[in-house]
């Protein structure tokens, strides 16, 4: 009897594939390259595909605010024009900076007629329009909700071994709560959620919600390194190994900064891993490709007594 | 069934309070102060009730009881705001405790009792009264003021005092020469007061008073009046630089627009530059240290960025909206 046997039908790589508009900021494309790369390679792991707003401004970085009322909302906007262009309805971020601002644009946008007006009048001029489709998520809400912390740890095949990992949200991401609201702004504990998922231990402390002080940094003398010390002091103390942080604006500060902070604060030498870099590790990307030999404070030391990775990638 | 009168949401829980008499006490202590209270009341009303029944030397500040006087600010959990508008089952740990200290950011004088100076000097600072040009010919005279010109200060209005915002703030907590939210958006009220005549003087003070020293961190967005002090603060930065003041502050912020106007992206070995100052060699040394650290690392911004594409659209949002460039 013959016996036909049909291979199971196998969609098309793009029919499976999620698409989603990627908005990577300007930090992670200068100083903190090693971020945006281990973005894309968690993003080829996950099966996502991520597609960069080539022509997206910076969102503002909440100093623009200063200058002008208006011309963050616009340049904003201007992005989410692209995306809609591109048809894509998601914005991803991986700074939390670009989460709040960029939300925080958008929601004059769909809330105040007069703004979302003068913005495509604006828009107009290069034959632009903003229909207000988009919707900016951070890479830690997508981990969260389209990928699930369940499917996550099933996809880990380099557990953290109990890495103790203190989360440090950074204030864009969940202040002001009425811009982001995603999660408790008081107490929030996605972070916390996936570092268990990874397999790490989860250091809860004060800090996590504070402010790293990034953006007075050169404003005066001291302030922001101490505001680093106290919050890492903290951390260190509850017995912390390691930082996470989906903020590269953060990581610029706690990693760069916690040298200057030991003369008040004692040495903390907390490594500090970008998000996508430690989620990466332990879903098995080859750790020499994550960049941490970038990072001041080398996280080699504890990579290798976790048996995560040998010192020399850090 | 409950028995008639009896108060069928009573419930038992702790107090777990923190104690310290800064005229007796070298270091403070905790006391758990086991109560019968319903749990649908507040936070302040348990501790009226703990003071009164139970321990008369608990001591906290509290007048109004209903979120208008702003005397009972205070750390509960761990989460700082007024104990009359906290209601007890919403904060209620798991072991059926909660847990109040006084405020952060003050000295502590008795229990939840704090020491406010350095909060009413700065405020006192700001001379926290109008001060109209014709105020010496004419103190009788009426002085309107039109309900679009009123919408700016009627957040402000709600200002209790009540200090959250200062308490909350994580640059006062390592630097208590910033004048913190509450003086600033009170600086703002009388600043955007069309019956003032102090506006420049007032823009000076507080700009010397650190105004760019708001970290921009949001905290303040916790207010439990809805002040929203963040938003003056970006408010009176724009009118810092609208008035002349020069500092680190304000060229950071001008700098910032000036490169995201040239490429599109915020230039950060330009930023740096810009805002430290290009010529101020001193402050340029001292940012070395980091510098060297990361160049170390190879963490280094390029120092040639490519615009973004499309980078004369940039220019048209800036040009149709006269943003100031440095």
């Amino acid at each position: 009897m013959a016996m036909t046997i049909t291979a199971p039908k196998r969609r098309s790589k793009s029919a499976e594939t999620k698409r989603y508009g990627f908005f990577p900021g300007c930090v992670a494309k200068e100083s903190c390259t090693e971020l945006f790369n281990s973005t894309l390679l968690l993003a080829d792991k996950l099966g996502i595909e991520l597609i960069e707003l080539t022509a997206a401004s910076c969102c503002g970085a909440s100093v623009l605010n200063d200058v002008n009322r208006d011309v963050a909302r616009v340049l904003n906007a201007r992005t989410y024009a692209q995306a809609e262009a591109l048809g894509l309805d998601d914005v991803i971020t991986i700074c939390s900076t670009c989460t709040g601002h960029m939300r925080a644009a958008n929601k004059e946008l769909l809330e105040n007629e007069s703004q979302m007006e003068q913005a495509n009048s604006i828009l107009g001029k290069f034959g632009a329009s903003y229909k207000g489709s988009v919707s900016v998520r951070h890479l830690l809400w997508l981990l969260i909700d389209d990928i699930g912390l369940d499917r996550l740890k099933s996809m880990v095949v380099n557990p953290l071994n109990g890495l103790k990992v203190a989360p440090f949200y950074g204030c864009h991401i969940i202040r002001p709560e009425s811009v982001n609201g995603w999660e408790s702004s008081r107490n929030p504990h996605s972070l916390e959620d996936l570092i268990e998922a990874l397999g790490g231990e989860a250091i809860d402390y004060a800090g996590k919600t504070r402010c790293c002080g990034f953006h007075i940094q050169l404003e005066k003398d001291g302030v922001a390194t101490n505001m680093v010390g106290q919050n890492m002091r903290i951390a260190k103390d509850l017995g912390a190994e390691a930082v996470l942080t989906p903020c590269p604006l953060c990581h610029l500060a706690l990693d760069g900064y916690q040298a200057d902070s030991a003369a008040r604060w004692g040495r903390t030498d907390l490594p500090t891993f970008h998000l996508p870099q430690l989620v990466a590790l332990a879903l098995g990307v080859d750790a020499t490709q994550l960049g941490m030999k970038r990072h001041v404070i080398s996280p080699g030391p504890i990579l290798q007594a976790h048996d995560l990775a040998p010192m020399h990638v850090a | 069934m409950a028995a008639h009168g009896e108060n069928v949401l009573m419930a038992k829980f702790t107090l777990d309070l923190f104690r310290y008499d800064e005229k007796v006490d070298d270091v403070p202590h905790r006391d758990r102060v086991e109560i019968d209270f319903p749990e649908t009341s507040t936070v302040l009303d348990a501790l009226e009730y703990a003071k009164a029944e139970v321990d008369g030397t608990i001591s906290f500040r509290r007048s109004c009881r209903s979120a208008i006087c702003g005397s009972c600010s205070m750390n509960i959990n761990g989460v700082t705001g007024l104990a009359c508008k906290t209601p007890i089952n919403t904060v209620m740990r798991d072991d059926r405790s909660v847990k109040v200290d006084p405020m952060p950011n003050f000295e502590v004088m008795k229990d939840m009792v704090v020491h406010m100076d350095p909060f009413w000097d700065k405020y006192s600072r700001l001379k926290p009264y109008l001060q109209p040009a014709d105020r010496d010919e004419d103190h009788e005279r009426e002085r309107r003021v039109s309900p679009e010109d009123m919408k700016k200060l009627v957040a402000v209005a709600n200002c209790v005092m009540c200090a959250t915002c200062y308490a909350l703030c994580p640059v006062i907590s390592v630097d208590p020469s910033f004048a913190g939210p509450a003086a600033i958006a009170y600086a703002y009220r009388f600043i955007e007061d069309v019956r003032d005549s102090k506006r420049k003087e007032r823009v000076g003070q507080i700009s010397d008073d650190y105004l760019w020293l708001c970290a921009h961190c949001y905290a303040c967005s916790y207010c439990p009046k809805h002040v929203e002090p963040q938003d003056d603060i970006i408010a009176l930065k724009r009118i810092s630089i609208e008035e002349g003041f020069t500092g680190a502050g304000p060229r950071h912020a001008l700098v910032v627009s000036k490169t995201i106007r040239q490429s599109g992206m915020l230039n950060e070995n330009e930023v740096i530059v810009g805002t430290v100052g290009k010529f101020n060699f001193k402050g340029l040394l001292k940012i070395m240290p980091l510098g060297l650290r990361m160049a170390a690392k190879g963490k280094v911004p390029p120092l040639f960025l490519k615009p973004v594409e499309n980078v004369n659209e940039i220019r048209m949002i800036y040009d149709a909206l006269e943003v100031p460039v440095g």
